[in-house]
């Protein structure tokens, strides 16, 4: 059977951010993620550590690391639902799709330095898609707001 | 991000406060890489530390690496809770000891 659609009831916008693409940024990005989830810390913390994760990606490889493009971070809240949406202008991408899945039950000396980024996003959100639109890539996450 | 670093009777512990994201894990990387180079037994505290993304993991892998291939000690303590998510989704509390504060690390390197 169908389970049924994901409904972001009274959803509204929390935040609209122009992201310049570089590491230096992502700070305070984070600093008005916490700004606009004053109650929420636990919250602010996922999406923070999730936007950090997929914005490095996009500007180290989607992006090549060109400092002079924008990305966009909305973030808005449902009834029930955190949703952060970020859209870039580099060619297609999914991380999702792409990043291979980490063995975590390596021991120390097998396990490899770095790969872990998307699987934490995968791991700590609900929901993650990406999209290519024909500017560039969307990606969707969504986060319950049942702790 | 700060970091500072204390010298027990018989271990180096390296405190670290604030934000260890992708912009500050090189600091860390430079930082606890010479400290394991120099002292066989380390403990990293991050009473103070309040964020952490796969850039710090991939500095405390290296770090934990590098003190085995040395045969030496090296554990972390003072996890906040968000923190320790982070470590257990990656897999980490099984490859990396972690302890509640650093006294405790300490007489875990001592047993």
């Amino acid at each position: 059977m169908a389970t049924p659609p994901v409904e972001l009831r009274n959803k509204r916008l929390l935040l609209d951010y122009q992201l310049p693409s570089q590491l230096g940024e992502i700070a305070k990005l984070a600093e008005a993620v916490e700004g606009v989830l004053p109650n929420r810390p636990d919250l602010a913390f996922t999406a923070n550590l999730c936007l950090e994760e997929l914005i490095t990606n996009t500007i180290n490889y989607g992006l090549s690391g060109a400092p002079d493009r924008v990305i966009r971070v909305r973030i808005s809240l449902s009834d029930d639902w955190l949703e952060i949406l970020l859209k870039d202008d580099a060619p297609p991408f999914d991380p999702f799709a792409e990043a291979p899945t980490p063995d975590l039950d390596l021991d120390i000396d097998e396990r490899p330095i770095g790969g872990l980024g998307v699987h934490m996003v995968k791991s700590m959100m609900d929901a993650a898609h990406a999209y290519y639109d024909g500017s560039g890539n969307l990606i969707v996450l969504l986060k319950t707001l049942r702790s | 991000m700060h970091i500072t670093d204390e010298t027990l009777t018989d271990a180096q512990v390296v405190h670290v406060s604030g934000r260890l994201d992708s912009t500050t894990s090189p600091l860390l990387e430079q930082y606890l890489l010479s400290v394991v180079e120099s002292h066989p037994r380390v403990i990293v505290d991050f009473t103070r530390l309040d964020y952490i993304s796969s850039a710090g993991l991939r500095v405390l892998l290296m770090a934990a690496k590098k003190s085995r291939a040395r045969s030496g000690a090296f554990a972390l303590c003072a996890l906040k809770p968000a923190l320790r998510e982070v470590f257990e989704i990656s897999g980490f509390l099984s490859i990396i000891a972690v302890h509640p504060d650093a006294e405790s690390a300490r007489q875990a390197f001592s047993s």
